[in-house]
């Protein structure tokens, strides 16, 4: 019987030209989508790769250097700033290293935030708001408007794509008078609404499938590594689930037994409350409930701790050395006037001061964060949108797992530096082999699935709820106008 | 004839169901869009009013110490709202709130709101914009679609041409209805929008404010308008008012949604941005190796050693009147202004040039005309935020200027700025863009805009005189 | 075959679109039901296909309950509307090829199916144009060939030849007389007076939800059967007066 459906079912949606036309503008739609994502990623690849050579290029010299000043071939002439056996300038300037997040196997499938948020830091011994803001040049209008990437594709135009196949799914039989002819038959309308949808949807969410299969492959993402293969299904899952979605609407909204017009209407207002209504809502609700307060106050705090410890610089240094008496130099005396020493010691100070300061923004934005966590069910399109940015490393999790990383980085490399700093102890040649690296660790994919797991949760409630509501609806169908 | 057409379009469409439901909707998120617009402007400005005076507090209130390091300490501009701004926001949280004025460096501005907000933002952002660009094209499509091709299936349209009522009057009728349906809408909404300016503002911005908010409800009447002509000129055209609904909601998908972004990948693609780190590169490679490439920032200071020294007659440093130091200092600066209005000159006229395109996209979608008209009149746009930069870069010269000054003319090494030195800078005052020049920045969309309404005007007119009835 | 007992229907706007109606066509029977607009014929019919659900009593087929066995009793019926709608990207044989194949007929050959097209007499060069292009009087037939092919055992007609010319309507009435003959229980609702007398067995004339009086068609020359209408419109008449 639903062999019968189907087959009937194909012959007349072949018949109509319409499917072929919109089927087709979408897979070009999400070819121009995947050229915007490997066009993007490939940008950011080439940025690290001359970061990398940049790099490499630097520390080369500044080994030379060395190398000649210790074998007494090169007398170094500068000021202090410049010397390269200072401490304080390797770790600040010349031996300066990147710390760089590299955009993840699936990156090109959804731009997400990465071109909001910068992804390599230059780190040095200096407090972390001297490079924390290492944002990428872009036009603002640009970012603005947002991406046409795969994502893009798949959370606003594929809905629409899926109510245009089936806003009129059982109306339009009704207004073509079939349904009664249909339903003279001994077939139940639930079984012709399946055969409807498994068909459209097997058309449709097979296209968007492949698509994404194609467009990780084309992005030279290997399959066959666990990770990338458990991120590629879970993103399958997530597009099949959010078009079952759209379809499980579609077939609700035709169980009220309302004409094709009045669904059409219907369906288009709801994509527009899913889409854009209750984000923007729900943007306004986390943001009045966790607000994050306003940066002019940190720049504000910045400026008073540290004009508040340039002041006492000298009494500052004398107490660094009380509680670190390790790190009294063991030759030489301690020179007071060394603009490393005191600033080294009035940064750790403001440092301390503006913890607290720095603490609230990442409790507050962290609170939005959960409060988007909590409230993203009550529209599918911010649980695709975030479970696919997720996916592809280019949400806010992975950012701010790279901001941990790159914490950790920070402190090991103050940790190299500020003893010798303190000990007025000079860099060596041999130092800077030893200088720490910093190595991208992926953000566990258990993490990940473990997220998009709680999003497909957000997707399969939502069907299983039209389903429930639609189902007895049909057997009452109002099958005459 | 025509007022009474539109007396009858009008008293049908406040009577349907869903007009009513439809408006309300958006009158609702109109309201509270700009209700919030409103607080958010007064609480940013509140704050960058009180912060532009502690940053100043804090510059008068520094210990005696070398001017040189004072201007390293510098002071920070904050952006200061336009009160417009609570109307449409424009890319005011894609460019940072503030800049740091220091010595030797042109820096960018820090902190894009949008950083400390979730992906949700990106969706969309309930203000009053959103409402006006996107929600209210919609309810008029749905208002406008079944003009006539509803009409003509229910037999309607051949009764009233069998009556000798012209098709041109039918149309001018019928869009003055749509336009009166919207009233209701838009009346209590710029009302509202008014009182809200007038609260917000002094009566100096209000004075400044006010011709604004006149053309930016001017504009969006405009759009309106225009969409008006295209819903009944499609609806004239379409063989059913199902066909009607289906184009027009394409229309609006493709102008709302594709074309924004469709023209931001070509205004990347025509005029690609460089990266930070190139950008950083070439800034520091012209002013280490001289932008011509052969004169070395020691090369510089060199041959200012021997200039300065010919003016004054001196055969040592020692021997000027003066501190060499300062001079230096403030050679090397002014050789890094050049440097840097070469190259943010650059950047920035590229992105004018990517958002003229933009512009220039509205031939095909009338929104990105409106939505570039609405942040240049709210004071939003790019251009306004390049010229505050500028403002902010060229008070930063003054600052280092006296500091420098202040350097040459003290020949003791261990000299240190008083207060007095401190109090001789001014205060930084800003002026916004005076209106000419917003709209000198709009060109495009003005033609664009023009073309689109004269064009969807000719199109609802012809179409309606040869529909079929 | 057809059973109607004691079927009542009151619509949600407290209409009684059918009072108490009790009817029982036997195999091989043809039964006109007769009557004005908005007498109840669409709402039996209706009834009998669970399109809507009745308010009291029961319309059986074959001693089935339709209510309770929705998809069994119509393996035993066809419908023929007003307008037999069918899927105009299709052809005529693909229509009948979906339709039977619906009903549980989903193994007839090719050349079978064409000859219930030659069985109802449609060219062959039809069977396979779209049915966009087809008559009217071309789509009754495939509804017709549609209940041949699916071995209806009863027939449910809703106004099937308003709006056909003679011709078309003739042969539309020998198509109906040659299922009877062959034992299929017809139920049409119709207005035409002629048709009834012509192809039907049995008349019904029904006014404001109610079954006036019911005849056999052989008793009654074409003269009678129209006093017989004319007179039950003018009791019903004065029935709703004194309602």
């Amino acid at each position: 019987m639903l062999r019968s459906i189907l087959k009937y079912e194909w012959r007349n949606l072949v018949a109509d030209k319409a499917i072929w036309v919109v089927t087709g503008l979408f897979a070009l739609l999400i070819g121009y989508g995947l050229l915007n994502g490997f066009a993007w990623v490939r940008f950011q690849n080439a940025t690290l790769a001359t970061a990398r050579s940049e790099e490499v290029t630097r520390f080369n010299k500044l080994k030379a250097s060395l190398t000649a000043i210790e074998q007494g071939q090169e007398k170094f002439t500068g000021d202090a700033f410049a010397d390269p056996r200072q401490a304080r300038t390797v770790g600040n300037n010349k031996g300066t290293r990147y710390a760089a997040m590299p955009p993840g196997a699936l990156a090109p499938l959804a731009v997400g935030q990465s071109d909001l948020y910068p992804y390599y830091f230059k780190v040095s011994t200096l407090n972390k708001q001297t490079f924390l803001y290492n944002n990428e040049l872009e036009n603002p209008t640009n970012l603005l408007v947002g991406r046409f990437d795969f994502a893009f594709v798949i959370v606003y135009l594929y809905p629409l794509l899926i109510l245009a196949l089936s806003y009129n799914l059982i109306s339009a039989e009704r207004d073509e008078g079939t349904l009664a002819m249909l339903l003279a038959q001994p077939v139940a309308l639930r079984q012709i609404v399946l055969g409807k949808i498994l068909l459209r949807g097997g058309i449709v969410l097979a296209l968007a499938v492949v698509c994404s299969l194609l467009g990780a492959v084309l992005s030279g993402a290997n399959l066959l590594e666990g990770d990338t293969a458990l991120r590629l299904g879970l993103w399958c899952a997530v597009v099949l689930f959010y078009g079952a979605f759209w379809f499980a609407l579609a077939a609700a909204v035709n169980a009220l037994g309302k004409s094709s017009a009045t669904n059409a209407v219907g369906l288009v207002g709801l994509w527009l409350v899913f889409v854009v209504v209750i984000p923007a809502a729900l943007n306004v609700t986390v943001t009045s409930l966790s607000p994050v307060p306003s940066r002019v106050e940190l720049i504000q705090a910045i400026r008073e701790a540290s004009s508040a410890a340039t002041a006492q610089g000298n009494q500052l240094l004398a107490r660094y050395y009380e509680d670190h008496p390790e790190l009294l130099p063991k030759n030489t005396k301690v020179d007071t006037s060394s603009f490393a020493l005191r600033s080294t010691a009035v940064r750790e100070t403001v440092d301390k001061a503006i913890a607290p300061v720095m603490a609230r923004y990442d409790r507050q934005l962290l609170g939005q964060q959960n409060l988007v966590e909590r409230y993203r069910f009550l529209s599918p399109a911010i649980v695709a949108q975030e479970a696919l940015s997720d996916l592809a490393g280019t949400g806010l999790d992975r950012y701010r797992h790279f901001l941990g990383e790159v914490d950790k980085f920070h402190r090991g490399w103050q940790g190299f530096f500020v003893p010798l700093i303190f000990r007025q102890q000079s860099i060596t040649a041999a130092d800077i082999d030893r200088l720490p690296i910093f190595r991208f660790q992926e953000e566990p994919v258990g993490a990940v699935a473990g997220r998009v797991a709680g999003g497909l949760l957000g997707l399969v409630l939502p069907v299983v709820f039209l389903v429930w509501i639609a189902l007895p609806r049909f057997k009452h169908y109002p099958v005459t106008a | 004839m025509i007022a009474r057409i539109a007396r009858k379009e009008f008293t049908e469409m406040v009577r349907d169901g869903r007009f009513r439901g439809g408006a309300l909707i958006v009158l609702v998120l109109l309201l509270s869009a700009l209700l919030m617009g409103w607080k958010h402007y007064s609480d940013v400005s509140a704050q960058h009013t009180a912060a532009q005076r502690a940053t100043r507090e804090q510059w008068l209130k520094q210990e005696p110490k070398n001017p040189h390091s004072a201007a390293h300490y510098g002071v920070y501009a904050f952006k200061p709202k336009l009160p417009l701004s609570f109307v449409d926001q424009g890319v005011d949280d894609y460019v940072g709130v503030a800049v740091w004025l220091e010595a030797h460096k042109q820096n960018d501005f820090r902190y894009r709101p949008a950083q400390d907000a979730t992906a949700v933002q990106r969706f969309s952002e309930l203000t009053a914009a959103t409402v006006l660009q996107l929600l209210l094209p919609l309810l008029i499509i749905l208002l406008g679609f079944s003009t006539f091709a509803g009409e003509r299936e229910q037999g309607t349209l051949k009764q009233l041409v069998s009556l000798g009522v012209a098709k041109r009057d039918l149309a001018l009728g019928k869009a003055l209805g749509v336009l009166a349906a919207l009233a209701v809408l838009l009346v209590p909404a710029t009302v509202i929008g008014l009182g809200a300016l007038a609260l917000a503002s002094g009566p100096e911005s209000l004075a400044m404010s006010t011709p604004r908010l006149g053309l930016l409800a001017l504009s969006y009447l405009g759009y309106y308008t225009l969409f008006i002509a295209v819903a009944l000129a499609v609806s004239a055209w379409a063989k059913s008012s199902r066909f009607a609904l289906v184009a027009l909601l394409g229309f609006w998908i493709l102008q709302s949604l594709v074309a924004p972004r469709v023209a931001t990948d070509l205004t990347r693609w025509l005029y690609p941005t460089p990266s930070a780190l190139e950008f950083a590169k070439s800034v520091s490679d012209d002013i280490a190796k001289g932008m011509d490439g052969h004169s070395s920032q020691d090369e510089r200071t060199q041959a200012l050693e021997r200039s300065v020294l010919k003016q004054y007659g001196a055969k040592k440093l020692e021997d000027l009147p003066i501190n060499f130091a300062g001079v230096a200092l403030q050679a090397s600066e002014e050789y890094g202004y050049r440097v840097y209005d070469k190259h943010f000159g650059a950047l920035w006229d590229r992105f004018e040039r990517q958002n003229t395109l933009h512009q220039v996209g509205a031939i095909f979608a009338p929104l990105l005309a409106i939505r570039s008209l609405s942040m240049g009149l709210s004071g939003t746009d790019f251009a306004q935020h390049r010229h505050f930069a500028t403002a902010a870069e060229s008070y930063r010269r003054v600052m280092i200027k006296a500091m420098n000054d202040d350097v040459t003319l003290h020949k003791d090494a261990d000299h240190k700025a008083t207060s007095e030195v401190y109090r001789s800078l001014p205060d930084f005052e800003y002026a916004p863009l005076p209106l000419p020049s917003v709209l000198a920045a709009q060109v495009w969309s003005l033609v664009c805009f023009g073309v689109w309404l004269i064009g969807s005007t000719l199109a609802a007119l012809y179409a309606a005189t040869r529909m079929e009835v | 075959m057809l059973e109607a007992v004691e079927l009542t229907k009151h619509y949600a706007n407290a209409t009684l679109a059918l009072d108490r109606l009790s009817l029982r066509i036997e195999p091989g029977e043809i039964f006109c039901l007769l009557g004005p607009n908005g007498a109840g014929k669409t709402t039996t019919i209706s009834l009998f296909l669970g399109f809507v659900a009745p308010s009291s009593g029961s319309a059986r087929i074959k001693d089935l309950d339709v209510q309770s066995h929705p998809l069994a009793t119509k393996r035993f019926v066809a419908y023929i509307p007003e307008q037999v709608m069918l899927y105009r990207n299709l052809t005529g044989l693909e229509n009948l090829e979906y339709f039977s194949a619906l009903a549980g007929q989903d193994s007839y050959s090719k050349a079978a199916l064409l000859g219930f097209f030659d069985e109802v007499g449609l060219p062959q060069e039809a069977a396979t144009r779209r049915v966009g292009t087809y008559s009217k009087g071309m789509r009754q037939k495939v509804g017709i060939a549609i209940a041949i092919a699916k071995k209806a055992e009863a027939l449910l007609l809703d106004e099937p030849t308003s709006g056909l010319d003679p011709k078309a309507s003739n042969e539309f009435s020998a198509l109906l007389k040659r299922l009877g003959a062959s034992g299929v229980a017809v139920l049409m609702a119709t207005h035409d007076l002629f048709r009834a007398k012509e192809a039907g067995t049995r008349v019904g004339i029904m006014s404001a939800g109610k079954l006036l009086t019911t005849a056999r068609t052989e008793d009654l020359s074409y003269e009678q059967l129209e006093r017989l209408y004319l007179e039950s419109m003018a009791g019903g008449a004065m029935q709703g007066v004194k309602r």
